[in-house]
């Protein structure tokens, strides 16, 4: 009971999801979609229990006093503000979209931006040049870089000015994405891909038993 | 409104920038109000994108008796509501009838899917230029371009196929393999900092022009 029937549960319905994408039959569609549909209503519950979780861990470090506590409570006033405004009257609320556009959207794109900041020394220490894999690196990054700004055309067009490559930084850039990069990622999607068919027939087979978790 | 609205985006981008210096109270601020106010974006969305469209509104349909179909629906969220049964230990085991179905559904719908787009498209995409070589309608460079594509792709898988022992011929292709990887590497490495910097710009230009702007608005 505890074991076998998310097993049965998972094999119907990874078989059912398999069959009724290589039927045509209008039936088959509509199972399809019911499924899909099932699917994405069961999926937001996971999300109200991860955010439980989440208040509980918050709830946990204050009531502990854990390192940097105080802060638990900006995670639940931005929480419950975006919760009380978005729930009851929705996305398209002025008040929730103004949050959304300047504290939701500002945050992300700064977060990400600082990434600019960490990636440069990161370059430092994967850019130097000691062996043949790492120069191929070095090389192919500064030729999509150069080939992506105007400032890169200006420095190419001055160190390749002797050779019939000139003003030909965008071209490189392009030759080298749709070439050897784009055989590089042939080979590791077919790779995944391989990989993510065999473990996907695993589980539905009931090989692959983790998601299960241990106990009875 | 708009005014106060760039106020507060800037001095939110001011603390994460803050990080550049140290870890300090103006980040860790930041830091937290963005998990809190995504985390609730992310219940309001599948709330009213994906709860109320797919299941409250079917649901309602059929206590209003416009349609009974909606009663199905039911059968989903009490499978939904079984994630609950993590808060009480008794009840965890519950927790695998909604996840087996979702695993389930998840790795039936990625066997054909994965098939289709990654493995026949891709090997579609890597042999196809050799008609174009047949026909006579491809340059020569067009041609080296081709036949470096199917090396490269043959070299990478040979790199990651660890069945047979990477000696003799097979190292060398696996050897020339890591070399594709690297070019792949380095162009993903420098398509991130270009994107990184790309949003570094936006940010500075938001800070130089709309923020800056707005104090000049102000007086």
């Amino acid at each position: 009971m505890k074991r076998l029937v998310p097993l049965v549960l998972c094999f119907i319905f990874g078989i059912v999801m398999i069959i009724t994408q290589f039927s045509p039959h209008p039936y088959s569609k509509r199972v399809y979609e019911e499924v899909v549909s099932g699917a994405l209503i069961i999926s937001p519950f996971a999300l109200v229990l991860a955010t439980i979780t989440l208040i509980q861990t918050h709830a946990t470090r204050i009531r502990r006093r854990a390192d940097h506590w105080p802060y638990s409570y900006i995670v639940f006033a931005g929480l419950i503000t975006m919760v009380i405004i978005g729930v009851p009257l929705g996305p398209k609320d002025p008040v929730f979209e103004w949050l959304y556009n300047n504290v939701q959207v500002p945050m992300d794109a700064t977060m990400f931006s600082l990434l600019a900041f960490f990636i440069a020394s990161a370059a430092y220490r994967a850019f130097r040049a000691r062996t043949t894999e790492a120069t191929l690196l070095l090389v192919t990054a500064l030729i999509v870089m150069l080939g992506n700004v105007p400032v890169g055309d200006l420095i190419w067009n001055t160190i390749m000015s002797w050779t019939p490559w000139a003003d030909q930084a965008s071209a490189a850039r392009e030759w080298v994405l749709d070439n050897p990069n784009l055989s590089a990622r042939r080979g590791i999607i077919l790779g995944v891909s391989l990989g993510v068919i065999s473990q996907s027939v695993r589980i539905i087979l009931g090989i692959e038993r983790s998601y299960l978790g241990g106990g009875d | 409104m708009e005014v106060f609205g760039i106020w507060v985006a800037a001095f939110l981008t001011l603390c994460i920038y803050s990080f550049l210096y140290r870890d300090n109270p103006l980040y860790r601020f930041a830091e937290h109000l963005f998990v809190g106010i995504s985390v609730g974006y992310g219940i309001v969305l599948s709330i009213h994108e994906g709860f109320i469209p797919l299941a409250w509104n079917p649901i309602w349909a059929s206590l209003t008796g416009e349609s009974l179909a909606g009663l199905w629906k039911l059968i989903p969220i009490a499978f939904g509501l079984l994630f609950f049964a993590r808060l009480s230990p008794r009840h965890t085991w519950l927790i695998r009838y909604p996840i087996a179905i979702l695993i389930g559904f998840g790795a039936g719908i990625a066997i054909p899917n994965m098939l289709r787009a990654n493995i026949f498209e891709q090997t579609r995409g890597t042999v196809a230029p050799f008609g174009a070589i047949y026909a006579g309608t491809l340059t020569p460079w067009e041609i080296f371009g081709a036949i470096l594509m199917v090396v490269g792709v043959v070299c990478t898988l040979t790199y990651f196929y660890f069945s047979v022992e990477h000696r003799g011929p097979v190292k060398w292709l696996s050897k020339i393999g890591i070399c594709f990887l690297m070019i792949g590497f380095g162009s993903a490495f420098g398509n991130t900092v270009m994107g990184r910097v790309t949003l570094l710009i936006q940010r500075v230009d938001f800070l130089l022009i709309d923020w800056l702007g707005s104090i000049g608005a102000l007086f």
